[in-house]
């Protein structure tokens, strides 16, 4: 608890000033709140009682204005504990946000989408909650508890002392309380992202699910979480009708102290009638703090479940970090080296001893069956993942010695899984160049292959575009997702299967075009087709994580291996005829 | 189709009405006799606690001036049992009320999901696809605490209000009427208030709708953002997003915190009222005893007041999310059941298309007077360029969208008098983007067919030659994958993918590029099965590889939304054509090379 509590606080801590002026009117306010009832006991002593009647105006009178100082003190308070929960939170979530840019390909490979959310959301709203309102009514109730038990200490010192007495009690079951309902909540948390999980994957996966009609199924696995979701929040709730209802109780038992050793003293002629009536206005502030402490260590405890699972997920450290030795580079030339390159996925190899060069401006192809290890390759020049044997070089110096953005910014990959974001067309290809121009993307496009479909569609390059390009085909996504890295003009480009949904027409043609943008950069493709890769400098062959073959196209085939069987097949014979383009762009090639 | 993104707020025009309110009350009816019983329960309570002010007041006025000890203890142990008596109200209202809360927000979550799962692709198209989300889970527990909370202390400092009311006309009927002039006040207020807290609040909720698409979205779409470096727009993006967010939360709240001061305003002066003329009637019908006691009851008077106007200001808050919430219930899915829909009996699977018109937009054609006859059984292929409508074809056999214009018929029935379900069931398709469930790889493939037994699945695997690379996974079948699909390559995603649509045992199945990610080693192999896979089955294949298109029983050329060529093999290059051109020049090239 105390762990979370000084997390938050170091966010908080910003905005002191705010709070403490925050918390001194809640102070002012909790004097003021005595008041009220001092001059309402007065009013009964010395006017009712008492039958001086000129000073009901005065008392009334202060009565008026306190309040309405104290209206608009508190409520002036109230806006700047929003203000500096407002705030605080701002910052954790720019904070996560940031933290989530940071965190490598590892990271999100093992994470679902809707956990994450789940912490920037639903949890933020318990930290939200907790700095907003917690905080200050724990004050509140501990300076108007601190102050009813001054007050009455005041006024009759044995009477405070009679009614304290029950006060351990009242801490014995709070403390019971915050202990048993902590877990409940993290148990809460925990189903809430998982709850959160379903529903989003099936919204992402929704085309599978109407493609398979399990909309059944589906709702059956959600209703088991949502079911689970509210059976956790009953659990919860379980705690609270033990214990909330003692500590109420006892609460109450307050007034009847005081009613009866109140009574007895006035009897006994220790205490005036006027003193009893004025604990008796006082009773709320000692009565209600007390009934409120369950309350708020439940929210303190909801607080510190949801601060533990933000602070974990702010804690989680990129394997991959920036540990720059900061070289200053303008322009990357493009020389990539892999040295003894050897890369595990926990405890499975993916790739082993890989070694080659490429020179500045070379076009290097990569074939080999699904699965060899061909992106895990090029992620590792990218650095999304690192190497765990072996260096791999650019321009002559480890990866990992560049400043990781400048290296990325150098390159510009095409993934095989094309992400696009629910933006316009424009705004998709300008991704890595937000500044370009609309000739530049337009160019881009153009290049790509892209921009006569885009210019067909009735709001061109304004249409926007969902998640994943939902709407668009295989092919127009791979264009657009290939502009945007033309606009990027890098120093090395690298294309992840980029043309396989593309029709062999398309695809030669965007050959051509980037023949001559490439010019001094240097290329990977990945590929299935030998028609991507046959003009490349240097083709690597893999498989299972290695490289088993190696060489420019001719030298290939010539080797007669496995190149040559995958061309083969490819181009087949005359009558078993696979990829009529294909087969004449390959051969008229040769 | 309009489409949104994060930063466009959705418009929504409606009047503030009770009538999202009188929706939400259909979900509390089913717990009507608990609210009643737990109204009466907290009735007990409140009455047990009023007992108070009048014990004290008793006390102070004969008890204690008479010294009666023995009457002290009494009334004090009076207090005990009304004490003890509220306690277990309490529980019971505790539990009550989550009880009913937590049933009507799972109710209500439910009901939206269950709604969401008939809605059409347009709808998940045309939205981030976080805005969805917050939805079903955020802004319905929102209403949690309006639920659970709220409603039952309404009722219960309704039923308390009229109470301590009961016992003020009891003491003195001029002096509680005095105590009422409050309330055309505060409802004067409240009036003033209401209207920018509504306006204020639907800001809130749009905002938050789209904080959250946008992280969404950029979780979703992270590699991207790192492979481009894009962290520092994005996180100025997100800072925008953000900061609109906390403004309009700030400018929601600075409104809805001026009802609190003006109650406690309203309050004392009043109070202040009652002393005055309280004082004046003092031996004139009002004993000193009876306004002490008077007085204190207006303090517990204003009380259910201040929380009746907190709960006022929840469902103000509430309805912010309940219309958003209410407005994804009354989305129309555009492919629906027709109401004379019928199940679709076992098909054989003869597919036609009758001059079959399509667009997704209005006034759009993506394609043009379709007609097409396959028979049960035969294998259809269907070439042309990327764009040309070859994935529309085979969507709207699915049912994804249902035709423009036009008919398609399967076995002779229209397929839009069939129920969606019965249709779908039938068919095996495998989606362009193949899509990866967290959980395992046999979970993944089971997909297809939930009741198949571990061995099917396998052996769909195995048909579909995934069983090589996943039995080569230190964990087999057993390893978990994500979403994300992660250490997954695309092209294993797609075997997966394919031995999911394999699984399902299609009479008609659709294969949209299933292979494009796919070595050509692996294809040949699944090439030679494939005969015996589309056996007994129609079968729609689209591909830029060729390989198995020759093999089809016909082959579609497809060219701007329609048919320019159709016919097996043999038959289109005997028509010189298109398809025959591109056998020419492989002619020719073979010969050069």
């Amino acid at each position: 608890m105390m762990q979370s509590i000084r997390w938050v606080w170091g966010y908080i801590r910003n905005f002191r000033i705010r709070l403490f002026s925050g918390l001194f009117l809640a102070l002012v306010v909790s004097v003021l709140n005595m008041l009220n009832p001092y001059f309402a006991g007065k009013i009964v002593d010395k006017v009712i009682y008492g039958q001086e009647n000129e000073l009901l105006w005065i008392f009334l009178g202060s009565m008026i204005g306190v309040t309405v100082i104290k209206t608009i003190v508190r409520y002036n308070y109230q806006i700047m504990f929003e203000r500096v929960s407002q705030s605080v939170i701002f910052n954790i979530r720019e904070k996560l946000y940031d933290t989530l840019n940071k965190l490598d390909f590892r990271f999100f490979d093992q994470t679902k989408t809707g956990d994450i959310m789940a912490r920037m959301t639903g949890d933020m709203e318990a930290v939200r909650h907790f700095t907003a309102w917690t905080i200050y009514m724990i004050f509140e109730n501990i300076t108007i508890l601190l102050f009813a038990i001054g007050f009455m200490f005041y006024i009759h010192p044995p009477l405070a002392l009679a009614m304290l007495a029950v006060t351990p009690i009242i801490g014995f079951f709070a403390m019971r309380l915050s202990f048993t309902v902590k877990p409940t909540f993290s148990a809460i948390r925990g189903q809430f992202a998982r709850l959160n999980s379903v529903v989003q994957e099936n919204i992402s996966g929704n085309r599978v699910v109407k493609a398979f009609a399990k909309e059944g199924y589906e709702i059956e696995k959600f209703s088991k979480e949502n079911e689970a979701f509210k059976e956790k929040n009953l659990d919860s709730s379980r705690v609270w009708e033990k214990y909330l209802p003692i500590l109420d109780s006892l609460a109450g038992v307050l007034t009847v102290v005081m009613i009866v050793v109140g009574g007895y003293m006035v009897i006994n002629q220790s205490l005036t009638m006027g003193e009893l009536v004025t604990f008796n206005s006082l009773i709320w502030a000692l009565n209600n703090p007390m009934r409120m402490a369950g309350w708020l260590l439940n929210d303190v405890q909801r607080f510190v479940a949801s601060a533990e699972k933000v602070e974990e997920l702010l804690n989680t450290e990129p394997e991959i970090k920036n540990e720059t030795k900061s070289y200053n580079v303008k322009h990357f030339k493009g020389v990539v080296e892999f040295d003894q390159v050897s890369f595990s996925y926990g405890d499975e190899q993916v790739l082993n001893d890989i070694n080659f060069k490429v020179r500045q401006g070379q076009t290097v192809g990569i074939v080999g069956p699904t699965g060899a290890g061909k992106s895990t390759l090029v992620n590792l020049l990218s650095r999304f993942y690192d190497a765990s044997e072996g260096e791999v070089r650019l321009d002559g110096l480890n990866v990992r010695d560049w400043d990781i953005h400048k290296l990325r910014n150098s390159m510009a990959t095409v993934m095989q899984d094309i992400f696009l974001f629910s933006d316009t067309i424009e705004g998709n290809i300008a991704y890595g160049n937000p500044n370009a121009s609309f000739q530049a993307v337009q160019a881009a496009a153009k290049m790509a292959e892209a921009d006569d479909f885009i210019s067909k569609l009735p709001e061109g390059y304004d249409t926007i575009i969902g998640e994943r390009g939902v709407g668009l085909s295989g092919g127009q996504r791979q264009r657009i997702a290939l502009a945007r890295a033309i606009l990027k003009n890098p120093s090395i480009l690298i294309l992840d299967d980029t043309t396989s949904a593309l029709d062999m027409e398309t695809e030669l043609r965007i050959q051509r075009t980037l023949k001559s943008f490439l010019n001094e950069k240097t290329c990977f493709i990945i590929a299935h087709r030998i028609s991507s890769v046959k003009d490349a400098d240097l083709i690597l062959v893999m498989e299972n994580g290695t490289i088993i073959e190696r060489g420019n196209h001719k030298e290939l085939l010539a080797k007669k291996g496995n190149y040559y069987k995958v061309f083969k097949n490819q181009v087949g014979n005359f009558d078993g005829v696979h990829d009529f383009e294909e087969v004449n762009y390959l051969n008229g090639a040769q | 189709m309009a489409r949104n993104k994060f930063d466009v707020d959705e418009e929504l025009e409606s009047p503030f009405s009770f009538i999202q309110l009188k929706r939400l009350m259909v979900y509390l009816k089913p717990y009507k006799k608990k609210i009643l019983f737990t109204v009466f329960i907290m009735l007990i309570a409140s009455g047990a606690n009023l007992i108070g002010p009048y014990l004290i007041s008793r006390a102070i006025d004969e008890e204690i001036p008479g010294k009666d000890i023995g009457g002290l203890m009494v009334l004090a142990g009076v207090y005990l049992i009304a004490i003890i008596i509220t306690g277990i109200c309490m529980k019971y209202k505790i539990r009550m009320m989550s009880q009913i809360g937590q049933s009507v927000i799972v109710q209500i979550r439910k009901d939206l999901f269950t709604h969401l799962q008939k809605l059409s692709f347009t709808f998940y198209d045309s939205r981030p696809h976080g805005k969805i989300l917050v939805r079903v889970v955020n802004y319905v527990n929102s209403l949690s605490d309006l639920l659970s909370n709220g409603l039952i202390n309404l009722i219960t400092d309704l039923f308390s209000l009229l109470v301590i009311l009961g016992f003020m006309f009891a003491i003195d009927v001029k002096l509680t009427l005095m105590a009422m002039i409050g309330f055309p006040i505060l409802a004067a207020v409240i009036l003033l208030i209401k209207n920018a807290q509504r306006k204020a609040w639907q800001m809130l909720s749009n905002k938050q709708s789209n904080m959250n698409a946008y992280i969404h979205e950029s979780i979703n779409g992270i590699k991207v953002t790192q492979a481009f470096t894009r962290e520092e727009e994005n996180k100025r993006i997100f800072s925008e997003v953000s900061d609109s967010y906390r403004s309009s939360w700030m400018r929601a709240v600075k409104i809805q915190f001026l009802l609190w001061p003006s109650i406690e305003n309203i309050s004392v002066l009043t109070t202040s009222l009652i002393y005055v003329v309280g004082i004046s009637l003092i031996g004139d019908g009002v004993t000193v005893g009876a306004l002490v006691a008077f007085v204190g009851y207006i303090g517990m008077f204003w009380a259910p007041i201040a929380n009746i106007g907190n709960f006022y200001n929840a469902i103000i808050n509430a309805t912010a999310y309940l219309e958003r919430i209410f407005e994804m219930i009354d989305e129309k899915p555009t492919v629906k059941d027709l109401p004379i829909a019928s199940e679709l009996p076992l098909i054989k699977g003869k597919v036609e298309f009758k001059d079959v018109t399509f667009g997704y937009e209005e006034g759009e054609k993506i394609l043009k007077n379709i007609n097409l006859s396959v028979n049960s059984g035969e294998t259809i292929a269907l070439v042309g360029a990327t764009g040309s409508g070859k994935t529309t074809i085979v969507s709207l056999l699915s049912r994804f969208y249902d035709v423009s214009s036009g008919r398609i018929e399967i076995d002779g029935v229209d397929i839009q008098s069939a129920t969606i379900a019965s249709l779908r069931k039938q068919m095996g398709v495998m989606l362009q983007d193949p899509f990866i469930f967290s959980g395992t790889i046999m979970d993944n493939i089971r997909y297809g067919r939930l009741d198949a037994t571990d061995e099917e699945v396998i052996e769909a695997a195995k048909a579909v030659q995934a069983h090589p690379f996943i039995s080569g996974l230190s964990e087999g079948y057993k390893t978990e994958v994500n979403e994300r699909g992660t250490r997954l390559s695309t092209g294993q995603r797609q075997l997966i993918s394919f031995a999911r649509a394999l699984l399902a045992d299609p009479k008609i199945l659709i294969l949209d590029e299933a292979t494009s990610s796919i070595d050509t080693e692996t294809e040949l192999a699944l090439q030679k099965g494939l005969e015996t896979l589309l056996a007994g089955r129609t079968s729609f294949i689209i591909a830029h590889r060729l390989s198995t298109i020759q093999n089809a029983n016909r082959i579609l050329v497809i060219d701007k939304g329609r048919i320019i060529e159709e016919g097996s093999h043999k038959e289109l290059i005997g028509q010189k054509s298109y398809y025959w051109k591109l056998h020419q020049s492989q002619h020719q090239s073979l010969d050069v090379g």
